[in-house]
C-alpha cells in the first residue's frame, strides 16, 4: 500500500500564449519507507510536483492522497493541519531564520504550531550531530550544517513524508553527500522521502528514480 | 528606453502599492487638515479685514455731537477718510419669534462701513432696512428678506448679512450687532447727529503710530475715549487662533516627517527586494540616474492621486469646523485661496515620496551590477535576538531585528500618540473651561444677587460652607488709556473663593494692595512693588500697590484681586453678588430654595468663558478632528511597518505556513511585531506629552495662565487601548495579506 498516491495531476502557469502546462497528467506512488528521487531538466515541474504533494500549492486537476487523506479536497484549515502533522519540507536555500540559533530554528515549528515537541527537536539535534551548531546563528554555519538544521526542522513534527527540493543544490559535494546520507537514513526509519534533484549522485541513493518529462512521470 | 523602463518598473504590485498609497493618503489627509485650519486661521483676519475695508483706527467715546468730533478727527495727520456711527445698546430685537435685549444697534452715516456683506446687500437709503452680523443671523436662522423688529423702529427688512472683523461675533460677544442707516431715523434737518464711534482710515499705514499719538491728543475732551487699531484687533483675535495654528504647524511637520520616514523605509525595502532588477537594468546600460529616476517616477505616479485624495479628505474634514471657528471670530473662510497652499502641499508630498524612493534606488544602483545580480543585500549580518519561541515572541524578534526601522516606527508612533494625547487633553480642557468653574480657579458654586451685608444670612443656610460678597468693577488703566482692567474684590482672603496660582510676590493682606494677573502685569509692566491706578466707569480713580502676580485665565489675565474698601470708596454705588461655596454633599436644590426665601435668584457659577461656549466647543471639535486624523497616521505607521516586515520576511512566513502555521498563528506573529513597537512607543508618548508637548503648548496658549493641559488618566487609558486595537487591526490586515499570497511565491525568495 502506498503512502502517497497521485493521479492525473495537471498544473499550468500563465495564460494565453505565455501559458505553460508543467504537469500534464502526472502520476506518482510512494510506499512507506521508500526514497523516491524525481529527476528532470530545469523547469520540468519537479518542484511543482513536490509543492502539490505537500499541500502548499493546488493542482488544476487530478487527485492526491497522502496517508489515506485526500489532499486535493482539503480546505485551507485542513491543508494547514495536513502540513503541520503529515509533511516535512527541506528546501534548496534552507530558509533558516537568520536571527535564531540552530536549535531555535529546529524548535520553531514545535513552539509556533505545537507540532512535535521540544524534546524531539533536541534529540534530532543530537542524532544529526548538530550539537556544535545548536547555539550558533545560521550565517556562521557551513552550508551542510545549515541544511542538516533544516532537515531537523522538517522532522520535528514527526512527519511521515519528507519532501526535499534540491537539498544539495546549494552545497559543495562533501556536504551534499552528508545530507543525502541523512535522507537515506530517514527513509530507513519508515518515513517516505521524495527527493527532487537533477544531481545523478543524489539519484544514486534512491530506492527508485522517476523522471518528469513533458509533464508526466516516467520510470527513470 | 523610457517606455521600456516605465513598463518594467510599473510592474503591478497591487498589494504593496495600496499600502504605500494608503500611507501617502493618511499623511496628505493630515496635511490637508493642518493647512485648512492653519491657513484659514492665519489669513482669516486679513481676508475679512480687506473685504470689509476695516478702518485703521476705531475710536469709541461717550456720545457727542458729530460736528465736534469731526472737527477733531479732521485735524489728524495722514487722514484718508472717516465715517461715524452712533452705537445704541440694549435695544430689543425680535426675529423669527426670538427676542434679544442685549444688542448693539449701529446707526451708520454716510461713508465707508468697515464691514463685509456676505449675503444680500448693504443698507440703502430706504429707512426700512437693517443689516445684521452673521453670528446672530445664523443663531436665529434668519435670511435676507426676513423681517426683524428693532425697538421702536418696528419691523425692518433684513437687507444683508455682514461680517465686521473689528470685533468677534455673537455668541463670542454677548451683544450682537445690527446696523441701520441714519436715513432711517427722523433727524430734524440742521440738527447735529449724535455719534460715539469714529472709523478712521489713514493714507499710509506705516505712519499709523504718529496718527495714533495725535488721535489721543485731539481726543482730549472726548470722554471715555478708547482707541482700537487694526493691529490691536488682529492681536486680540489671533490670540485665540494662535495656539491652534502653532499646534497644527508643529503637527504638520511631525506628519510630514513620519510620512517621509515610513515612505523612505518602504522604498528601501522595495529596492532591496528588487536588487536583481536594478542589477539587470544597470547591466543593460541604464545609468544610475535613470534607475533612480525610474523609481522616482513610479512612486510619483502612485503618490499623486493618493496625495490629492488625502488632501481633499483633509480639507473636507476640517473645512466645516474651521468655517465655524472663523464665523465666531468674524473672519471669512479661505475659499479658493486655499488652492495654492494645497497645490504646494501636493507637490511637496509627491516630491517627498519620489525622493524617498529615488535615494535608496540610487544607492543600490551605485553598486557593481554583478553584486546586484548575485542578490547581495544592503543590510548587515543578522544579530541574535533573544526572546521566547512563541508566535508573539517571534514577532518581537522579527521587528527588532531591523533596529533602525523599529526605531523609526517607534519615533513615528511616539510623535503621533503624543500629539493625540495632547489634542485630547486640550479638547477636554476646553470642555472643562466651558462648564467647570474650578478650571479657572473659581471655588464657589452659586452666586446670588443680594446686598453685601446679607452674606451672613446666606452663610447660615444649611449646606452653605462659606459666603461672601464679590465685587466686580471694570475700568481702564489710568496711565495707559484703553488697557482694560477687571477688578475683583472679596472681603478677607479671596483665595477661599477664587484662587489663581501665585506667579510671584504674595497674596493681598490689606486694603490698598492688589494681586494682578500676568496678562495685566505684562501689558502694563507691573511687578510686585509697582502701582496700579484704575479709572473706573464712574469716572473716579482707585489706586493700589501691587503685591503679587497671579496666573489668572479670566479676562485674558487682565484682572486684579483687591479688597473692597478702596474700590467702594472710589465707586460707592458698586453692587456685589454673593459668592456661595457649598459644603461637600450639600443639596444644591435645598440651598437654592433657601436663597429664594432670602429674595435672591441663585445662579450657577459660570466658568470664565461660558459666553464663549460655542467657540470653545468648535475649537474642541477641530482638535478632535485633528486627533482622529492623527490616529490614522498611527495606524498607517503600524500597518506600514508590518507590511514591510511581512514583505522582507515573506520567505520566513512562507516557511512557517509550509510547516503548518495557521492564519491565527501568523496574526499572532505579526501582532508580536506590532505590540513590540507599541510597547516602546506608548510610555515614550505619555512622557513626551507630559514633559514636552503639554508644557510648550500651555505656554504658547497663554503666558498669563497656568493651564492644566496634560491628558488625564482616562484619556491615556483610551489612547493606549486604541493603540493596542490599532496593533491588532494592523496585524490582522497584514496576516490577511500574507495568507493571500501563495506559499510557493514566498519560498522563491532566497
Amino acid at each position: 500500500m502506498s503512502l502517497v498516491t497521485a493521479r492525473g495531476l495537471v498544473k499550468s502557469f500563465g495564460s494565453g500564449a505565455a501559458g505553460r502546462r508543467v504537469l500534464d497528467g502526472a502520476d506518482l506512488d510512494v510506499a512507506p519507507g521508500e526514497l523516491v528521487a524525481v529527476l528532470g531538466r530545469s523547469g520540468s515541474g519537479k518542484s511543482t510536483l513536490l509543492h502539490l504533494l505537500g499541500g502548499i500549492d493546488s493542482a488544476d486537476a487530478g487527485t492526491i492522497e497522502v496517508a489515506g487523506m485526500r489532499v486535493d479536497r482539503l480546505d485551507e484549515r485542513g491543508l494547514t493541519e495536513f502540513r503541520r502533522d503529515q509533511v516535512g519540507f527541506v528546501f534548496q536555500f534552507f530558509h533558516l531564520i537568520p536571527e535564531l540559533t540552530g536549535e531555535e530554528n529546529v524548535l520553531l515549528p514545535a513552539r509556533l504550531t505545537g507540532a512535535g515537541s521540544v524534546e524531539r527537536g533536541r534529540m534530532l539535534l543530537e542524532r544529526l550531530r548538530l550539537d556544535g551548531a545548536a547555539g550558533r546563528l545560521p550565517h556562521t554555519l557551513s552550508g551542510g550544517e545549515q541544511q542538516r538544521i533544516a532537515v531537523a526542522r522538517a522532522l520535528v513534527n514527526g512527519a511521515g513524508l519528507v519532501l526535499a527540493d534540491e537539498p544539495t543544490g546549494n552545497l559543495d559535494s562533501r556536504s551534499g553527500v552528508a545530507v543525502l546520507e541523512l535522507l537515506r537514513e530517514l527513509a530507513r526509519d519508515e518515513r517516505s522521502v521524495v527527493l527532487v534533484t537533477h544531481d545523478a549522485q543524489a539519484a544514486a541513493i534512491a530506492d527508485r528514480v522517476v523522471e518528469l518529462d513533458d509533464g508526466r512521470v516516467r520510470p527513470g | 528606453m523610457t517606455r521600456v523602463r516605465n513598463r518594467w518598473l510599473l510592474h503591478p504590485r497591487r498589494g504593496r502599492g495600496i499600502v504605500a498609497a494608503a500611507g501617502v493618503f493618511a499623511a496628505a489627509a493630515m496635511l490637508g487638515t493642518a493647512i485648512t485650519v492653519s491657513f484659514g486661521l492665519a489669513t482669516g483676519f486679513d481676508r475679512a479685514a480687506e473685504r470689509a475695508d476695516l478702518p485703521d483706527l476705531v475710536v469709541r467715546f461717550r456720545t457727542d455731537r458729530m460736528e465736534d468730533v469731526d472737527r477733531r478727527i479732521r485735524a489728524l495727520p495722514n487722514l484718508e477718510s472717516r465715517s461715524y456711527r452712533l452705537e445704541v445698546r440694549d435695544v430689543p430685537v425680535l426675529g423669527r419669534g426670538q427676542l434679544r435685549r442685549r444688542t448693539a444697534i449701529e446707526i451708520a452715516g454716510r461713508g465707508r462701513r468697515g464691514y463685509a456683506v456676505v449675503s444680500g446687500r448693504d443698507l440703502s437709503r430706504d429707512p426700512g432696512e437693517v443689516v445684521m452680523e452673521r453670528g446672530l443671523a445664523r443663531a436665529w436662522g434668519l435670511h435676507v428678506g426676513d423681517s426683524v423688529e428693532v425697538g421702536r423702529l418696528g419691523p425692518l427688512r433684513l437687507a444683508g448679512i455682514v461680517v465686521a472683523p473689528d470685533d468677534v461675533a455673537f455668541p463670542l460677544i454677548s451683544r450682537p450687532r445690527l446696523w441701520i442707516s441714519k436715513a432711517g431715523l427722523r433727524i430734524p434737518r440742521g440738527a447735529s447727529a449724535p455719534v460715539n464711534n469714529a472709523l478712521v482710515w489713514v493714507r499710509d499705514p506705516a505712519r499709523l503710530d504718529a496718527t495714533l499719538v495725535q488721535a489721543r491728543a485731539v481726543g482730549f475732551g472726548l470722554r471715555d475715549l478708547r482707541i482700537a487699531t487694526h493691529e490691536g484687533v488682529r492681536v486680540l483675535v489671533d490670540r485665540a487662533a494662535g495656539i491652534v495654528i502653532a499646534l497644527l504647524v508643529a503637527f504638520s511637520l511631525v506628519a510630514a516627517a513620519a510620512a517621509g520616514l515610513m515612505l523612505g523605509a518602504s522604498a528601501r525595502a522595495d529596492v532591496e527586494r528588487r536588487l536583481a532588477t536594478v542589477g539587470v537594468m544597470r547591466a543593460v546600460g541604464f545609468s544610475r540616474a535613470r534607475v533612480a529616476g525610474g523609481y522616482a517616477l513610479e512612486s510619483a505616479v502612485m503618490a499623486a492621486p493618493a496625495a490629492a485624495l488625502g488632501l481633499a479628505a483633509g480639507v473636507l474634514a476640517a473645512y466645516g469646523p474651521t468655517g465655524h471657528l472663523l464665523d465666531v471670530l468674524s473672519e471669512l473662510p479661505p475659499g479658493r485661496a486655499l488652492a495654492l497652499p494645497l497645490l504646494a502641499a501636493l507637490l511637496a508630498v509627491v516630491g517627498l515620496v519620489a525622493a524617498a524612493t529615488a535615494w535608496p534606488a540610487a544607492r543600490a544602483a551605485s553598486r557593481p551590477p554583478a553584486t546586484l545580480l548575485a542578490g547581495a543585500e544592503l543590510r548587515r549580518a543578522p544579530r541574535h535576538m533573544p526572546g521566547s519561541g512563541t508566535p508573539l515572541g517571534l514577532g518581537v524578534r522579527m521587528v527588532l531585528a531591523r533596529r533602525a526601522r523599529a526605531a523609526a516606527t517607534v519615533a513615528v508612533l511616539t510623535a503621533a500618540t503624543g500629539v493625540v494625547l495632547l489634542m485630547l487633553g486640550l479638547a477636554s480642557f476646553l470642555s472643562r473651561l466651558q462648564d467647570d468653574p474650578g478650571s479657572v480657579g473659581r471655588r464657589y458654586d452659586l452666586t446670588a444677587k443680594l446686598p453685601g451685608d446679607r452674606a451672613g444670612d446666606v452663610a447660615r443656610i444649611p449646606g452653605v460652607a462659606a459666603a461672601a460678597p464679590r465685587y466686580v468693577a471694570e475700568g481702564v488703566d489710568s496711565f495707559d488709556i484703553g488697557e482694560p482692567v477687571k477688578l475683583i474684590a472679596f472681603p478677607g482672603d479671596h483665595t477661599r473663593f477664587e484662587a489663581a496660582p501665585l506667579a510671584s510676590g504674595r497674596r493681598v493682606r490689606a486694603d490698598g494692595e492688589a494681586e494682578v494677573g500676568v496678562g495685566l502685569a505684562d501689558a502694563l509692566g507691573l511687578r510686585p512693588g509697582g502701582a496700579l491706578a484704575v479709572q473706573l466707569g464712574s469716572g473716579t480713580e482707585a489706586r493700589f500697590r501691587v503685591v503679587g502676580v497671579v496666573r489668572a485665565i479670566d479676562n485674558d489675565g487682565r484682572v486684579a484681586y483687591v479688597r473692597p474698601r478702596r474700590l467702594l470708596g472710589a465707586d460707592p454705588a458698586l453692587a456685589p453678588t454673593i459668592a456661595i461655596r457649598l459644603a461637600a454633599g450639600a443639596d444644591r436644590a435645598a440651598v437654592s430654595r433657601g436663597l429664594e426665601q432670602l429674595g435672591a435668584g441663585p445662579q450657577a457659577t459660570a466658568a470664565a468663558t461660558t459666553r464663549n461656549a460655542r467657540f470653545l466647543g468648535v475649537l474642541a471639535g477641530v482638535l478632535r478632528v485633528v486627533a482622529l486624523v492623527n490616529g490614522l497616521i498611527a495606524l498607517y505607521a503600524l500597518a506600514q511597518a508590518l507590511a514591510l516586515t511581512a514583505m522582507e520576511r515573506r520567505s520566513l512566513l512562507a516557511v512557517l505556513r509550509a510547516g503548518g502555521a495557521s492564519r491565527r498563528t501568523l496574526t499572532l506573529v505579526l501582532a508580536g511585531s506590532a505590540l513590540a513597537v507599541v510597547a516602546l512607543a506608548a510610555p515614550l508618548a505619555v512622557l513626551a506629552e507630559r514633559v514636552l508637548l503639554a508644557p510648550i503648548v500651555a505656554r504658547l496658549a497663554a503666558g498669563y495662565a497656568s493651564l492644566p493641559l496634560g491628558a488625564g488618566a482616562g484619556e491615556i487609558a483610551v489612547v493606549l487601548a486604541g493603540l493596542a486595537l490599532l496593533a491588532a487591526a494592523a496585524a490582522a490586515l497584514a496576516a490577511r495579506r500574507v495568507v493571500r499570497e501563495p506559499i510557493v511565491a514566498g519560498l522563491r525568495q532566497q
